[in-house]
């Protein structure tokens, strides 16, 4: 079920008017009822995935916090991450790893016997599979007592807001909070509303706007010159920001209007200064799972200058594959550990520069935001020789000024839309729930507004979906 | 205060002060929003499809010349050039069943004689309902709905909302038709300015020597047709076939189909075929293979005129 679509909007209502209205011993039938309901609304027969991970994390947690030695713990362990892993593989990496290797064989004349298989991804697999991992992590080292109730786990994992793009939250945060008694509450209710609604309006207005202009760019590469390709590679940034941090908006939204928290997973990450600060900024729930279970381990910068290097490459290389089983994403990946070793490596000489006053901070802020950009060609592009036309397009240095080129399929007045759209979003800030009930009031009331009128019609997936 | 009440209270106070004004305020702005869009803006260009429908069902010029049909009349009549009074309905996207909804709508005005002027195309009479926006404003007119058939949807029945996602389709009409840029406008016709140029014309050919056309008529939409034009015999009907870039012959595979069903509506009495499909028309009178840019719309205008002399006076 699509956050953006008016099922959610009658699903999102009953689920919330039930949740308060039956008691608290309920909910978590309640809610894990709905968030299979949810789940199934897309792919019915993916909820065995899900219930296969449940099922082996919730014994793994038991059985690692039920061991005496440090030993045993690790075999219950690997046992949970292959059994996680194995599902993402095979699920996700399999088919790519396949052609692959077809590939390999084919250059040194064999040729590879191993079947296709033809299998949808399940929506959201990445999300809940390295949210099931984090658990056992946690439980593994002693941060979190394993859960005994098993409904309580399972809606851990499956937990409706966050279940298909996150945040991929830990169970320090949630365990405790579906535990916890819930009541309604007329701060939470205004904070949440508010927070579903700005993220309704970045998907709606700003997100599916501009893909109507990048779609175009992309998919007629060929008939795009230097300015428009730079709009679209630009738009791009806003897209899928406006994109994943709305869903995320809505998630958190919907989960505080219950009374549950969630993590922040966007903070301004385009306002960054450096590529390290951007990745605190962004997409933090999965930044911080590669920093505590894979880079930390790894020795993190605490260790030689070659091997820091080499931990941020294979964070990034991880974080690439994480989103996608294709060859940009890699690259999406690596171009972002290129660019944080060339901020270690260069730090002690632009320390030495001249300062540029109160300059420094925005061109910092662009030279970042037109870096990151650049990286985006390869994980907005469908294969690596799109990725190649759109930078050679960036290159042509073609800046003419014909309107057909600029204003690509959709004509001007789409261009001029993206324009206002973007401007809008500059512009709309969430009130605090403090500052005053009526600006909060004319803040949904202008926001439902925007949405109807501004709004694409059609309710168009969130990109983060298919990871 | 124990928690339950408290909570009780929270509810109480969320319906009052927030769910209720937002209802009133939604609910107040959004009819005052609607009632202003629709009057300036749906209803506000004559180019607009909305417009066009709006006009065929509720409003009676008794001495209005009709042109009707696809893209190609809504680019290629300019009704002030043809006739003393006459109005373009043509809509782009649309096929026969919408134009045969216009020449139902047009011959329920039983006081009206003037003759009808319909745009033929030569892939024969086929079903498109082009873009829904044209007939939410209506949509509650039973013909309209008829004709929306599974593109019929609740929220048309709620005012702004039924708008939802075809806001903007409104307001480029509205700007073409207020600012002229790209299009030259005038009694709902809407002709393209510009002229391709000669390597973007030459790409356009070659695709079309590339496909095959065929003649393609639906049996329920041309008995429909048939018993329209013999159901009104004080109205004659005037079929145009305005002018096809040559290479669209090219691969025009039955040719001879099209003339057998030409030749039988000219057999009804109240029926005039014009035939313009091969007239000599140059390529930059041409938008693409099968319409024309202004400058061919201006010319073929000319020629039309002489021949709807006989017939429109």
């Amino acid at each position: 079920m699509l956050f953006n679509s008016f099922e959610f909007l009658f699903f999102f209502i009953i689920v919330t008017s039930l949740f308060f209205a039956i008691p608290h011993r309920f909910r978590w039938i309640l809610l894990l009822l709905a968030s299979c309901f949810f789940y199934m609304f897309f792919k019915p027969v993916y909820i065995l995935i899900l219930a296969f991970t449940i099922a082996i994390d919730y014994t793994a947690g038991l059985l690692i916090e039920g061991q005496k030695t440090a030993k045993l713990k690790r075999i219950y362990l690997l046992g949970s991450l292959v059994a996680n892993i194995g599902v993402l593989v095979i699920f996700k990496y399999y088919n790519f790893l396949n052609d692959n290797l077809t590939e390999i064989a084919s250059l040194i004349g064999f040729k590879n016997n191993l079947p296709y298989l033809d299998i949808l991804l399940p929506i959201g697999l990445s999300f809940h599979t390295f949210q099931a991992m984090s658990y056992t992590f946690e439980v593994y080292h002693g941060r979190q007592i394993a859960e005994k109730h098993f409904g309580i786990y399972a809606l851990y994992v499956m937990f409706y807001p966050q279940l298909v793009a996150g945040p991929i939250e830990r169970p320090q945060n949630i365990i405790p909070q579906l535990h916890k008694r819930q009541y309604f509450s007329f701060d939470n209710t205004v904070i949440g509303l508010n927070l579903i609604a700005l993220g309704l309006f970045k998907k709606i207005v700003v997100a599916d706007r501009l893909a109507v202009y990048i779609n175009q760019v992309y998919k007629d590469i060929e008939n795009a010159n230097t300015i428009s390709t730079m709009l679209a590679v630009c738009f791009f940034s806003i897209q899928i920001y406006c994109d994943f941090s709305g869903y995320s908006d809505i998630a958190r939204g919907t989960a505080k209007v219950m009374g549950y928290d969630l993590m922040i997973n966007f903070n301004k990450p385009y306002l960054s200064q450096s590529i390290a600060e951007f990745w605190t900024r962004w997409h933090i729930s999965l930044s911080s799972w590669f920093r505590d279970y894979v880079y930390i381990p790894l020795g993190g910068n605490r260790v030689e200058k070659w091997k820091w290097i080499r931990n941020l490459s294979l964070v990034f290389l991880l974080s690439g594959l994480w989103h996608g089983a294709r060859w940009t994403f890699i690259i999406w990946g690596m171009l972002h550990a290129f660019y944080l070793i060339v901020e270690i490596i260069t730090k002690n000489i632009r320390i030495n520069l001249p300062s540029l006053g109160t300059f420094s901070r925005p061109i910092n802020q662009t030279a970042v935001f037109l870096a990151i950009s650049f990286a985006w060609i390869f994980f907005r592009a469908e294969t690596f020789i799109k990725a190649k036309l759109v930078i050679a397009k960036l290159l042509s240095m073609d800046f003419s000024l014909n309107i057909s080129q600029i204003s690509a399929e959709k004509g001007p007045f789409n261009l001029l839309l993206s324009f206002f759209c973007i401007i809008l979003w500059f512009f709309i800030k969430l009130p605090k729930y403090k500052e005053s009930l009526s600006r909060n009031l004319i803040f949904l009331i202008g926001i439902t507004f925007l949405i109807i009128t501004l709004g694409k019609g059609e309710s168009a997936e969130f990109i983060y979906f298919q990871f | 205060m124990n928690q339950q009440n408290l909570s009780i209270s929270n509810f109480n106070r969320f319906i009052k002060q927030l769910l209720l004004p937002y209802a009133a305020a939604c609910i107040l702005l959004g009819l005052l929003i609607n009632y202003q869009f629709e009057n300036r803006i749906v209803l506000g260009s004559q180019i607009s499809g909305s417009y066009k429908v709006n006009r065929i069902i509720n409003e009676l010029h008794s001495s209005e010349i009709a042109f009707f049909g696809s893209s190609r009349a809504e680019g290629t009549f300019i009704p002030d050039s043809l006739v003393k009074e006459g109005f373009n309905y043509g809509m782009s996207g649309i096929q026969d069943d919408v134009v045969l909804f216009f020449l139902d709508e047009e011959c329920r005005k039983s006081s009206k004689s003037t003759p009808i002027v319909i745009n033929f195309d030569l892939d024969g009479l086929n079903y498109s309902l082009g873009d829904v926006s044209s007939y939410i404003y209506n949509s509650n007119y039973k013909p309209v709905r008829q004709l929306m058939d599974s593109s019929y949807k609740t929220i048309y029945n709620f005012p702004l909302l039924k708008y939802y996602g075809v806001f903007e389709l409104y307001f480029k009409f509205y700007l073409t038709d207020k600012f002229n840029l790209t299009k030259f406008v005038s009694k709902g016709a809407s002709i393209e300015k510009n002229e391709l140029t000669a390597n973007k014309f030459e790409a356009l050919v070659k695709e079309r020597l590339a496909s095959t056309n065929f003649f393609n008529n639906d049996p329920l939409l041309s008995a429909k047709l048939i018993t329209i034009i013999k159901s009104n015999t004080n109205r004659k009907f005037i079929f145009v076939i305005p002018p096809y870039h040559n290479s669209f012959f090219k691969g025009f595979v039955n040719a001879n189909e099209a003339s057998i069903f030409l030749n039988s509506l000219k057999k009804l009495n109240n029926v005039v075929v014009l035939d313009f499909s091969k007239a000599h028309f140059v390529d930059i009178d041409f938008l693409n293979t099968s319409h024309l840019n202004l400058r061919g719309a201006i010319k073929f205008n000319r020629i039309l005129n002489d021949s709807l002399k006989n017939y429109c006076q």
